[in-house]
Order: C-alpha cells, then sequence, then structure tokens
C-alpha cells in the first residue's frame, strides 16, 4: 500500500515565481467606466478607430451578464475594484535594452527569460510583458531582414495600424463573450505577430507575461497573422507574484491563418495558483480562437495548464478553408483548491476540414478539473473528421474530474470520434517501479510524464523540459 | 401557466388526490421547465408547447393490442384498464400496491424532485388521475413475462404512472409499450424499486404515428446486488423525450442500458440518462444508438456521477450515431463527473454514415444498394433489439423499423 501521505507531499512545491519586483509604477485609479477607457486609450496614443472600438466593447459589456455556465465556484469579482492600467516607469523611449530599468531585466532574467543580450543565443526572440505594458522585444532587427514584425501590440497599432484595423477583432469579436469584452475595452498591451507571404519565421517567437502588481488585472491582447504559406511557432509563458488576493487576468489571443500557411501557439502557463487554503491566486479568464481562413491552413494549440486558481479558457479552431487542420493537446494540472474548466472549439464550416483533440488532466488535492469541448460539424463540412481524446488522471479521493464533450453534427459525410476515460496512478505500476530501485518520486513523476506524453511530445523543445519539470514539481509530494 | 389552468379547469379540485396537489403546487413556481438548462436547451420549443397543447383526457378508449396472437404465456396488462389485479400462484404473486403504500412511495419521490429535472414527473403525476396510476408488486420466482401497455388516444393529453416494487430474490422479465395515436401526447412515468438480489430484465418500446408525442420518464432505484438491464426502442414520434434516471443506492449493482432512437421527417426524439452511483463497486456498461434522417434531429445526453463514497465504480458508456441524410441533425454529450479515484470510467462517441466500404463490397457480391444498406442497418439494429425481453422472441420489431414508411 502507498502512502497516500507521500504522493501529497510530492504536489507541495512552493511556487517559485512569487516574489514582487520593488518598482516604481504608474497607476491609474480603480474603477471601470468611459473616463478610464479614454484614460488609457490616451496614454497610449491610440488612434481614434481602437478608442471607438474600446468603448463599443465597454457599452456591450455592461449589458453582458458574467457567465455561469462553467463548473467553478469562486467568489464574485467586484470589477470596481480593479486597476485597469499599471506600468512600470521608466523613459519615454527606449532605444536599447541597456535604457530598460535593470531591475525589470533583473527580474525577468530570475524568471529565466532571456532578454539580455548574453542570453539571446538561445534563438528565442522574446516580447516581455510586464502588468499593463511591453518591456522589451528582442531580436526585432533579425526578424525584420525576413519582413516578420514581432512587436508588442501598442507599437503595432502606432506602425501597423491598417493591419490592426482589418484584423483586430475579426476573430474574436468584442460581444463574444463577457471577459472579451472586457478585454476590448480596456486591453493594455500584448504581442503582435505578422509573417508575410511564403515565409517561415526563422525562429520562435515568445511572449512571456509578468503580472508584478496584486491590485490591478492583467488584459492583453495577442494577435498573430499568418499570410500565404508562411509559417510560426509562438510560445507563450506567464507567472505572478504570491498575494493573498485574487488578481484577474482576462486575455484574448486571435490567430488568422490564411492559405497553405501555419500557425503553432504553445502556452506554459503557470500564475500563482493561491495557497493550500485557496487564499489568493490569478483568476483566469482567456478566449483564445483560431481562424483558419485559408485552404490547407494550419492551426495548432498545445497548453500545459498548471497554474491560476481559475482557469477558464477554450481554445478553438474556426476551420474555414478547405482541408484546414485545427489542432488543440493540453495538459492541465490541478491540486489544492485550484479550479479548471477548459477544454476546445472544434467548428467544422469547410469541406475536408481535420481536427484532432488530445486532453490530459490530473486532479490531486481538493481541485476541480473540467474538460469542455465542442466538436461541430456544419452543413458544409463534407468529408471531414476529427478525433478527440480526453483521459482524466486522479491522485487522492477528494479531487473531482469531469468531461462535458458536446457533439454536434450536421453533416453525414464526416465523422467524429471521441473517446474519454478516467484513471489513477496504479499502485501495481508504482510498485512495479520502486522495485526496480527508482524512488517513489521519481515514479510518480515518471507515470505522469507517461500519461502526458502525447501532449508533451507536441510541445517545442524547450517548453517540452519545462513543461515535464514544472508537472513533476507540482506533484511533488501529492500522489499516493 | 397555461398548463396549470387546463389542469385545473378540467377538473374540480374536490376531485383531485393528494398527490395531484402537491405536484401542482410545485408547478406553480415554475410551470415549465427552464428551457436553457443542459437538460432542456435542445428541446424544440414548439414542439414541447404543441405537446401541451392538447386537454387533458382521463378516460381510456379501447385500442388493439398489437401482436395478441403471441401473447399465450404472458401476462398482459393495460393502465387505466387492469383496476384489480391479484395473481397469487404458487412460486410467485403479483398483487396492486394498497392506496397508502403507493400515495407514501410517491410522496416520498417527490421529496427527492429536482423541479427542473423531474419536470416530467411533476407534470405526468399532476396529471394522472386515480385510474390512471398502476402500482405493483412482484415476488417469488418463474414469474411470466409481464406486457404493460400505455396508450395515448388522439386529440388528447393523456397521463400514465407505473409504480413497480420488486421484491427479494425476484427476477422478472417486462417489456413496458407506450403507444400512441396520431395528434396525441403520452405522459408516461415509470418508477422501479429493485431490492436485494432481484434482477429486472425491461424493455420499453414506445412508437406513434404521425404527429404523436411522447414524455418518457424513468426512475430506476437498485438496492445492492441487484441488476437491471433496460433495452429501449423509440421511433415515429414528432416529439420525445425518453429520461432516463438510474441510482444505486448502495452501490454494488449492475446495471446495462441499450437504447436507440430513430428519426425521420421532421422528427425529434431526445434520451436523457443520469446514473447515480451512491455506493461502491457498481457497475454500468451503456450503449446508445441514434439514426438521424430526412430533417430530424436526434440528441442523446448521458451523465455519469460517482462521488467519492462510489470506489471501484465501473462505468463505460457510449453513443453510436448514424446521420444519414444533409438535413438531418445529431447531437451528443456523454459526460463524466467523478470524485471517487478508484475508478474505472470511460465513454466514447462517434457519428458517422453508413460504412461505404461495406456497402461497395456488398454491391459488388449483386446485391442492390437498397438492400445493402438495410442488411448493413439491421445489424446496427439488431444489436438493441436483441436486447430487448419478451419482444425480441415475439415481436417483430426489426421488420417494423426496415420495411414501414
Amino acid at each position: 500500500m502507498v502512502n497516500k501521505n507521500l504522493v501529497k507531499d510530492v504536489v507541495k512545491e512552493p511556487y517559485k515565481y512569487g516574489f514582487v519586483t520593488d518598482i516604481e509604477t504608474e497607476k491609474i485609479e480603480k474603477g471601470l467606466n468611459e473616463d478610464i477607457i479614454r484614460l488609457i486609450s490616451q496614454k497610449k496614443e491610440e488612434p481614434k478607430f481602437l478608442l471607438d472600438f474600446r468603448l463599443k466593447a465597454f457599452k456591450k459589456w455592461q449589458k453582458m451578464k458574467e457567465p455561469d455556465w462553467a463548473a467553478l465556484g469562486y467568489k464574485k469579482i467586484d470589477y470596481q475594484d480593479i486597476i485597469y492600467y499599471s506600468a512600470p516607469k521608466q523613459k519615454e523611449k527606449i532605444a536599447s535594452l541597456d535604457e530598460v530599468d535593470p531591475k525589470l531585466l533583473e527580474t525577468f532574467d530570475k524568471l529565466g527569460i532571456p532578454l539580455t543580450e548574453q542570453k539571446k543565443l538561445t534563438n528565442v526572440a522574446v516580447d516581455a510583458v510586464f502588468d499593463s505594458v511591453s518591456i522589451a522585444t528582442t531580436f526585432r532587427e533579425e526578424l525584420a531582414e525576413h519582413g516578420v514584425i514581432f512587436c508588442s501590440i501598442s507599437e503595432a497599432v502606432k506602425n501597423h495600424a491598417d493591419l490592426i484595423e482589418k484584423y483586430l477583432g475579426t476573430v474574436v469579436p468584442a460581444s463574444d463573450n463577457y471577459f472579451a469584452a472586457l478585454n476590448s475595452a480596456v486591453f493594455s498591451d500584448g504581442s503582435f505577430v505578422y509573417i508575410p507571404k511564403g515565409v517561415t519565421c526563422p525562429m520562435d517567437l515568445s511572449s512571456y507575461f509578468r503580472i508584478n502588481s496584486g491590485d490591478s488585472g492583467q488584459f492583453e491582447r495577442t494577435l498573430i497573422i499568418a499570410e500565404e504559406s508562411s509559417s510560426v511557432s509562438y510560445l507563450e509563458g506567464c507567472t505572478a507574484p504570491m498575494f493573498d488576493t485574487n488578481t484577474l487576468h482576462a486575455a484574448v489571443v486571435e490567430l488568422i491563418a490564411l492559405d497553405d500557411s501555419s500557425i503553432k501557439y504553445s502556452t506554459v502557463q503557470n500564475w500563482y495558483a493561491g495557497d493550500e487554503e485557496g487564499i489568493g491566486g490569478i483568476f483566469n479568464f482567456v478566449t483564445k480562437r483560431g481562424k483558419c481562413l485559408g485552404k490547407r491552413s494550419k492551426i495548432s494549440w498545445s497548453q500545459v495548464e498548471t497554474g491560476s486558481a481559475i482557469t477558464w479558457k477554450y481554445p478553438s479552431c474556426l476551420l474555414l478553408g478547405e482541408e484546414s487542420v485545427g489542432e488543440f493537446y493540453s495538459v492541465a494540472l490541478t491540486n489544492n483548491l485550484q479550479q479548471a474548466d477548459t477544454g476546445t472549439k472544434m467548428i467544422h464550416i469547410g469541406p475536408k476540414t481535420k481536427s484532432t483533440i488530445v486532453s490530459k488532466g490530473i486532479s490531486a488535492g481538493n481541485s476541480k478539473n473540467s474538460y469542455r469541448g465542442l466538436v461541430k460539424m456544419g452543413t458544409k463540412a463534407t468529408g471531414s473528421r476529427n478525433y478527440s481524446q480526453c483521459d482524466s488522471m486522479l491522485i487522492g479521493d477528494q479531487a473531482s474530474a469531469n468531461t462535458f464533450p458536446y457533439i454536434k453534427s450536421q453533416q453525414p459525410n464526416s465523422e467524429i470520434e471521441h473517446e474519454a476515460s478516467t484513471c489513477r496512478i496504479s499502485e501495481e505500476q508504482l510498485f512495479y517501479l520502486q522495485s526496480r530501485g527508482i524512488e517513489f518520486e521519481e515514479a510518480v513523476s515518471m507515470m505522469v510524464s507517461g500519461f502526458c506524453r502525447d501532449v508533451f511530445n507536441q510541445l517545442p523543445m524547450e517548453f517540452a523540459a519545462e513543461a515535464d519539470k514544472l508537472l513533476a514539481l507540482k506533484l511533488e509530494g501529492s500522489v499516493g | 401557466m397555461e398548463i396549470i389552468e387546463k389542469i385545473k379547469t378540467n377538473k374540480s379540485i374536490d376531485n383531485q388526490t393528494e398527490i395531484q396537489k402537491i405536484c401542482l403546487d410545485k408547478l406553480q413556481s415554475s410551470p415549465l421547465p427552464n428551457l436553457r438548462s443542459e437538460q432542456w436547451r435542445l428541446s424544440n420549443k414548439s414542439k414541447l408547447a404543441n405537446f401541451l397543447d392538447y386537454s387533458v383526457n382521463e378516460n381510456n378508449s379501447k385500442f388493439d393490442i398489437p401482436y395478441p396472437k403471441n401473447s399465450q404465456s404472458t401476462i398482459r396488462l393495460i393502465i387505466g384498464e387492469n383496476c384489480q389485479i391479484k395473481l397469487i400462484k404458487k412460486y410467485y404473486s403479483i398483487q396492486q400496491l394498497s392506496k397508502d403504500e403507493l400515495q407514501k412511495y410517491i410522496k416520498e419521490q417527490i421529496s427527492f424532485f429536482n423541479q427542473n429535472e423531474n419536470w416530467s414527473d411533476l407534470l405526468n403525476l399532476s396529471l394522472s388521475c386515480k385510474n390512471n396510476i398502476l402500482g405493483l408488486k412482484i415476488n417469488g420466482s418463474k414469474i411470466p413475462p409481464i406486457e404493460i401497455f400505455s396508450h395515448g388516444s388522439s386529440n388528447s393529453l393523456n397521463a400514465k404512472t407505473l409504480i413497480v416494487f420488486l421484491e427479494k430474490n425476484c427476477n422478472v422479465e417486462l417489456l413496458q409499450v407506450n403507444l400512441s395515436e396520431d395528434n396525441s401526447s403520452l405522459s408516461q412515468s415509470t418508477f422501479f424499486c429493485l431490492e436485494e438480489n432481484s434482477s429486472l430484465n425491461h424493455g420499453v418500446v414506445s412508437y406513434g404515428v404521425n404527429k404523436s408525442n411522447l414524455l418518457n420518464s424513468l426512475n430506476v432505484i437498485q438496492q445492492k446486488n441487484s441488476e437491471y438491464n433496460l433495452g429501449s426502442l423509440h421511433f415515429k414520434f414528432n416529439y420525445a423525450r425518453f429520461e432516463i434516471r438510474i441510482k444505486q443506492s448502495e452501490g454494488n449493482a449492475k446495471t446495462n442500458i441499450k437504447g436507440m432512437q430513430i428519426t425521420k421527417k421532421n422528427e425529434q426524439i431526445s434520451t436523457y440518462t443520469k446514473i447515480d452511483f451512491d455506493g461502491p463497486n457498481g457497475f454500468l456498461d451503456q450503449i446508445n444508438k441514434s439514426l438521424a434522417d430526412d430533417k430530424s434531429h436526434a440528441i442523446f445526453e448521458g451523465s455519469i456521477i460517482v462521488p467519492k463514497i462510489a470506489q471501484k465504480t465501473d462505468a463505460s458508456q457510449l453513443s453510436r450515431n448514424l446521420l444519414l441524410s444533409n438535413l438531418a441533425q445529431i447531437d451528443t454529450k456523454p459526460q463524466l463527473e467523478i470524485i471517487a479515484d478508484d475508478v474505472k470510467c470511460k465513454h466514447g462517441a462517434t457519428i458517422s454514415q453508413l460504412n461505404e466500404e461495406e456497402l461497395f463490397y456488398m454491391r459488388t457480391r449483386g446485391i442492390t444498394l437498397t438492400e445493402a444498406s438495410k442488411l448493413q442497418l439491421s445489424s446496427y439494429f439488431q444489436e438493441i433489439i436483441s436486447f430487448i425481453p419478451v419482444a425480441k422472441d415475439r415481436w417483430d420489431l426489426l421488420d417494423k423499423l426496415l420495411n414501414e414508411n
């Protein structure tokens, strides 16, 4: 019989990104109204169309109700008690990284994000977002040589207003849902990526989101456009300090893939999850959606969700173009009192479209982990196919794992397959590994890693290693 | 609100039984189910309104029981007609539940009702008059197969209720048949209580004519070591809803469900199942098949709930669907809610059309396309039909499914 406490101990690794950077910040007053939105827009020196976009979204948001259908329970969010703009004070314009406040660089250094020159060797371009603003974007010149635009969305608004005006809100309209409307009204920063026709992005692009302030929310917006025959791999990471209050994170990500292009979007989400009693932690309400507009275009989401007190996230694909492909690979780990309601939507609209869903949920402690996914075959999706697989692993008898797949078909000439299973770490397997001289904790982490293998295989190299480590750390002390 | 007015004006308050009064009271606070809730959101609103459109009928017109010739050794009962049943034989007894027993049991059930989830039962019990409630207590062995008929007559809303107690160590084969005439609505609620070591092979065959509507609700409570097998078939309804709620009250019980719904024309048929495991070592094997043709809509929603107490539960649920037309629609949502960690739970769902390769193979062997499709369909149907007790041997359901229309 495996000692249950031992397993519990395995999940108890303290959150190592929980430090706060002591830096002077510029914050606006708490609350949300039209004036605040005008103020944000003014601070970011935005063109009129964007202010109009924000105000319109705000009007819609005011009329909307917070959704309550997810299998989540959390205390009511007071939207007037949040600071909607917070930025570290720094000089007006930064010519090079040398001018960035060393404290900020130090922060990202501590997080292991390669911003400084000596660390740029890793060949990953990074856009680092601190609270409401983007601090720095590396490798810009090298990318520019290939015609790739990679910058913060605020810069893109200034320098590429035409692209922003054309594409912003076309995948996730402001009225899409409550949190998307909120984001559209108050979004502060985020990344913008444009890959021109025929270009394969020479390096992985990455954004790193850091919440530093305890009372301000983070509302970033990411827009990625892949023109014909282009391809890009984009990585996203997130951390936050430990506060005993809940911080709201409501992001929107929009991907657009034209003919023969491909976008791979990988996330390792490690926001602060709150302590063992469930105090503090990030409320993570994210709308991520990709539009496969072009023929043979492909959008692939892979995510490792380990943080956040509440996760509400359904990265989706609208498969419009003929023979377009959507993929979703997810590992969601919840522990203590974390709650996650996550999954995907694959909407097949065009003919011969294909989608694959692989979701692995691990719930430990008193946590709640739900998969909620929609697969829909429209009337024109002839010859389309979907395959979904959702596996859950339960650790301890207090955690819950739910599966809610919504499957809808209006096209006879299409095929949908869905399967789901639930299991736990089997004592026999543990015993076997231990009898071969493998330490208990290592055996557990090997088994969890094996359980998630299908998803980890889809992650970019560095992320895969990181994800494996992250999961092992998070699970330390929780299996038994 | 209309529905309540209708029930009220239909008869004087004095004539109502206590149960009817309790249910009416409950309905008063929310006369219709929450149409935005998960259980009702896919239900066709106008069809539901149409269901409630007919005036309530408490009298039972005579009707012809199908397949009369084959009934030699079966016990045949018609809800609303057989008022006094008392069969006491050497090995078994089938007796009517006394008024008090009935009332006590129904009241207890109502106290567990969830307004939205059990709306069909509330409606049924507020409509069902004394004559249309059949309560049976069965015990013993070597019990001949039982067939129980519910009938919905034309241009009216009919409500029938069946309550069956299966006493300890008792094995029964029971076929329940719901027949609806055209332009009719039938509300059927069934309550089974399976005591320890009992086993029930239950068949439900429901079919209508044009514009027949059905709300069929089935509530089963299984005590430990009981076995419940259900084979069900619903077809030819403008609107039909089959709700199955099974509770393994102490675990250690076995449940097998094989259900099928066939929709054509503009029909909508849905199946909702909720299986609660309230104790350890429960077993469930469920398969639900749908076939949707023309402009019809078939729906399946199944939930399996495994709380902490239900360790070592072994549950599987499979939803298999055939979509045969461009204008038809299939929705399926098998769901798992699990807290216990030492369990084996899985579910699966597929939606596709007839296998083209198999069709092609048969055609190369000289079988026409129509015949080949029929062959494929019959194998698809057969798995379910052969699981429906009584009917599988005596009723030619397969022929009815393949050759009618």
